[in-house]
């Protein structure tokens, strides 16, 4: 018998902000669902557009990318190079026939613990939506 | 050099010298009307009028306009001289019966009365024509001149019409003896002020100021709007400063000098601008030169300000009422959400020196009371004993009676549960303080990050008050937020001793998460070097990217960037975090 | 105007210390670096070559050489972005342009067929600028299709992709000495066709502030894969959301290496 879909979803959450509200969200006993694996980075300015790619290569179905808000950044500017590289990386899945609404980019500052349980729940929801990635893939049958 | 004799006293002078103009520097007093050092002299008044022997002729001249000639005698106060002022007063003052300086004058000549009949007994003008000299040879406008002649004669500009050449410096009005030209403001309420702020175009900023030395404003100086105005024609309008500075200290030519220092720190110290309560105008500031803000009254009430430190309303009378408004622009979602923190205090302390100087009726209307600091709860306490009226509650309405000047204010007591209405003469706004103007170009040029307040970003809110996001720099003072003297004073010793901390070891702890190049890999596109928010990366050899370990905070957005994989932050490289994706992943079956 | 291009190059070859062209012999057509002396019959302007390359690797090996380049309006924007990123030294380069004719600029859907010399310190341009032809009609058509047919399009053209890096070595911007396609971190080795999305997302996340549509990739490519429709679009969206176009204006600096402030994303941010 065929279990449900439970999506993965790799959440890539910098050390400061999202990753201090998830850790907030936890401590106030907000549920957030267990398809989150989560991946400290210290800004979100560290992903870049090939660990996003790996991690769909891995086998996650949706990727998040979790930082401080515009203007607030620890680092003063990083996440405004991930505010720049995401919606790209978005378009161009778009462009190879990969629905772009696998990959969100999103701002939780460590005050937000409602807003990582809200944008986690809403995520997964998405994502289960949308099927495994598998199915997507052009190449999964030539295994390569 | 020029030998003669005043008052049986042998004088010198220079070749060009008038008589008055040595009187003057040998402290001999000869009255004057219409003589004023920053212009050439006129001769329209005569009251310097003196008696001069020369070749056994005796004349009487005004000294102000008779050059120095070799064994003149001159005698400054003969009966004959006496009784031609005397009579030069009664002519003044039946002209002006009303003008004070002009009845002291007289006075002194033993007139009282006009023994003349008055034309117009508001008359001002003594026709001393300081105003058109000031105005044609010192500010170089040339917008006021006589007019017609005889007992028609007048001052004024060209068809006593407004005239655009006038650019307002006032100058004309500071020089009139008698106080016959008033600045009136355009299509703005009366404003009959005494002025709150420094006096004249060069001043000291304040008797606390470092350096205290005098600054030029560049906008309100003669020179420098004249030569503005007319794009260079007229380059060297009054000068009077440099005339009169005996160590020719004033360089009207000085530019800015740009200065490159190479420092090991950055004490960031930018302080705080004052908000603007235009912007929420209920409170009716503008509406009234008795509305002011709480740094406006300091200036009132201080011993250096324009009153010598009485407490007077802008119609130089003593206030009856004075309400002083907490909260005015803080904690308000309109403008500022936040409590600027020394607000309370100050207002306390200025409803004392209202109380203690005037005796008027004292309201104090606050939210909440916030005397949080040492001796502060006291402090609060001896002042509500003092008879004040404290109010908690908001005010509402403003409104400025156009012909009393009074001013209404409407104020929930909420203590007592009632609406009161109050009359008042003077009322003063505690306003919030803000960033200053120009902080996102400070934060920018010094890699600060801002709260969402606006002051400079801490490292941390609790452990690291003075630190920053940039080692190095660090903040002092209300750059990083709102605080009084003693507590800047704290904040600021922290801050220095942060920065000398840093020379006086011989080494410097840094965290392992920083980046690192691999110079073989490395093309040196320089993409990188424009990406660090830390400006820690440069070309180095061969053109490679190189990052100072000591100004890399570890982020990895270089890394990030970098096509070519060159760059590694450490402890976050691509291979640990691969391994991570992978682990959980490969977890979840 | 191959004539006038030839007496231009003689005379510049005087004071310089060679011009990078075409040159064709017997035994083929190859870039080459013409100096005085050369025959310069052998010059010639086709097939269509990324000389910037070639322009980049001679300046680096001699440091203080000037050298000059035959350039058409592909080779003249990849110039621009090359030199942003200290790969050419504007200063030590005269730019030769070439306009392309009419027939040329059909060929290649070029939107730019003459070069724009305006912000370089030495060039001048031969021949007749003629307007830019419109787009390839592929894309249109490529923009219309829902993702199921966009999968299934890739699904058929990428399978024919033999891992030749022939698109990644031809591309004048591509000049990384460590390519991140060949990485096993981001694309396994000996796998064929190459891991998707990997391969050819990467390559187009790194071009996105770079690409000039040279079409070279395209051009090289052994199996006719028809690049242009991924980096034709990429190029738009880094026109609309970042207000960029690569190899417009020499000083302006890559935007995704810039801060908000300097160069703003046109996208919705909490």
């Amino acid at each position: 018998m065929s279990e449900p879909f439970e999506p993965k979803v790799v959440a890539f959450l910098c050390n400061w902000c999202s990753y201090a509200g998830a850790d907030n969200a936890g401590i106030a006993r907000m549920p957030s669902p267990p398809n989150i694996l989560p991946i400290r980075v210290m800004c979100s300015g560290r992903v870049s557009p090939e660990m996003v790619l790996r991690a769909f290569r891995s086998g996650a179905d949706g990727v998040l990318v979790l930082g401080c808000h515009i203007g607030d950044c620890h680092y003063i500017s990083g996440n405004h190079r991930t505010a720049k590289r995401i919606p790209l990386l978005r378009n161009l899945l778009g462009y190879v026939g990969i629905n772009p609404d696998r990959l969100r980019l999103d701002w939780v500052s460590s005050a937000e613990a409602p807003k990582f349980a809200k944008v986690t729940q809403e995520f997964v929801e998405t994502v289960r939506a949308l099927g495994p990635m598998a199915r997507d893939s052009a190449t999964e049958e030539t295994g390569g | 050099m020029i030998t003669f004799t005043i008052d049986g006293q042998t004088v010198q002078a220079e070749e060009g010298e008038t008589i008055l103009d040595v009187a003057r520097r040998e402290g001999i007093h000869i009255p004057t009307l219409c003589y004023h050092p920053a212009v050439e002299p006129y001769g329209a008044c005569r009251m310097c009028t003196v008696e001069v022997e020369r070749r056994g002729w005796t004349k009487l001249e005004a000294s102000c306009t008779m050059p120095a000639r070799d064994g003149l005698i001159v005698r400054t106060n003969t009966p004959d001289v006496y009784r031609f002022r005397q009579s030069l007063m009664g002519v003044f003052l039946s002209r002006c019966p009303n003008v004070p300086l002009i009845q002291e004058l007289a006075a002194e000549y033993g007139v009282t009365e006009p023994p003349y009949p008055t034309a117009t007994p508001e008359e001002k003008c003594i026709l001393c024509g300081l105003c058109v000299r000031v105005c044609h040879d010192v500010v170089g406008a040339k917008a006021l001149n006589f007019s017609s002649r005889g007992v028609d004669r007048l001052v004024g500009p060209p068809f006593l019409e407004s005239a655009h050449e006038c650019i307002a410096c006032g100058a004309c009005s500071i020089v009139c003896p008698t106080g016959a030209i008033e600045i009136a403001l355009e299509d703005e309420a009366i404003y009959k002020e005494k002025p709150i702020g420094p006096t004249s175009a060069i001043h000291v900023p304040s008797l606390q100021a470092v350096p205290r030395i005098p600054v030029i404003d560049t906008n309100a100086c003669i020179r420098f709007r004249q030569n503005d105005l007319t794009d260079g024609e007229i380059a060297d309008a009054c000068g009077v400063c440099q005339t009169m500075c005996e160590a020719g200290a004033i360089d009207f030519d000085q530019q800015d000098e740009l200065v490159q220092l190479k420092v090991g720190a950055i004490v960031v110290a930018t302080g705080f601008a004052m908000w603007d309560p235009k912007e929420l105008p209920d409170l009716g500031y503008g509406r009234s030169p008795n509305i002011m803000t709480g740094l406006e009254f300091e200036r009132l009430t201080g011993a250096a300000g324009p009153t010598a430190g009485q407490i007077l309303t802008a119609e130089g009378k003593v206030p009856k009422k004075v309400a002083i408004i907490h909260c005015v622009g803080s904690r308000d979602e309109r403008a500022h959400a936040y409590c600027s923190r020394f607000c309370c205090m100050y207002s306390l302390k200025q409803a004392h020196q209202v109380k203690d100087k005037t005796g008027a009726e004292v309201y104090s209307i606050y939210m909440d009371m916030r005397t949080f600091g040492k001796d502060y709860e006291e402090f609060y306490r001896r002042i509500r004993g003092e008879g004040i009226q404290f109010i908690q509650g908001r005010p509402s309405q403003v409104t400025v009676d156009p012909v009393t000047g009074k001013i209404f204010v409407e104020v929930e007591d909420i203590l007592l549960g009632q609406v009161m209405e109050l009359d008042i003469d003077m009322m003063v706004l505690a306003t919030a303080i803000e960033p200053p103007p120009d902080a996102a170009r400070i934060a920018s040029t010094f890699g600060l990050g801002r709260t969402p307040d606006g002051w400079f970003a801490e490292a941390h809110p609790k452990l690291k008050p003075v630190e920053t996001a940039s080692a190095g720099v660090f903040l002092a003072g209300c750059a990083q937020g709102p605080r009084d003297v003693p507590d800047t004073v704290a904040h600021a010793g922290a801050a220095a001793l942060e920065a000398v901390r840093l020379f006086n070891r011989g080494e410097v702890t840094i965290s392992p998460t920083v980046a690192i190049v691999d110079a073989v890999k490395c093309v040196g596109c320089g993409e990188c070097i424009m990406t660090c928010p830390y400006h820690a990366i440069d070309h180095g050899a061969e053109g490679k990217a190189v990052v100072n370990a000591v100004l890399c905070q570890g982020c990895g957005t270089c890394a990030a960037t970098c096509p070519a994989g060159a760059i590694t932050a450490l402890h976050f490289t691509d291979e640990e975090i691969v391994a991570q994706i992978d682990g959980l992943l490969d977890l979840v079956v | 105007m191959i004539k006038d291009i030839r007496a231009h190059v003689a005379e510049k070859l005087k004071e310089l210390d060679g011009v990078v062209a075409l040159r064709r012999t017997t035994e083929g057509t190859a870039p080459y670096l013409f100096q005085e002396g050369d025959d310069l019959s052998q010059l010639v302007l086709e097939p269509r070559y990324p000389l910037a390359s070639v322009i980049s690797l001679l300046q680096k090996r001699y440091p203080e050489a000037r050298f000059g380049i035959v350039a058409r309006g592909c080779d003249t924007r990849a110039l621009v972005e090359m030199a942003k990123r200290e790969q050419v030294d504007a200063d030590r380069l005269y730019l030769l342009g070439v306009a392309c004719t009419a027939e040329e600029a059909e060929e290649c859907h070029c939107a730019e067929p003459a070069p724009d010399v305006s912000m370089w310190p030495e060039a001048e341009v031969i021949g007749t600028p003629v307007p830019g032809a419109p787009p390839n009609p592929i894309v249109a058509e490529y923009e219309n299709m829902s993702l199921e047919e966009r999968q299934a399009f890739w699904q058929q053209q990428f399978l024919k992709c033999i891992k030749c890096y022939g698109c990644r070595d031809i591309c004048p911007e591509c000049f990384c000495e460590s390519c991140a396609l060949e990485d096993p971190l981001w694309v396994e080795r000996g796998t064929l066709a190459p891991a998707f999305p990997m391969f050819h997302l990467i390559r187009a996340m790194h071009m996105a502030s770079r690409c000039v549509a040279c079409r070279q990739c395209e051009l090289v490519c052994p199996a006719h894969i028809p690049l242009t429709v991924l980096y034709d679009l990429i190029r738009r969206d880094v026109g609309d959301l970042l207000g960029y176009v690569p190899g417009a204006d020499i000083a302006a600096s890559p935007p995704l290496s810039l801060t908000l402030e300097d160069a703003p994303v046109q996208v919705e941010l909490d």
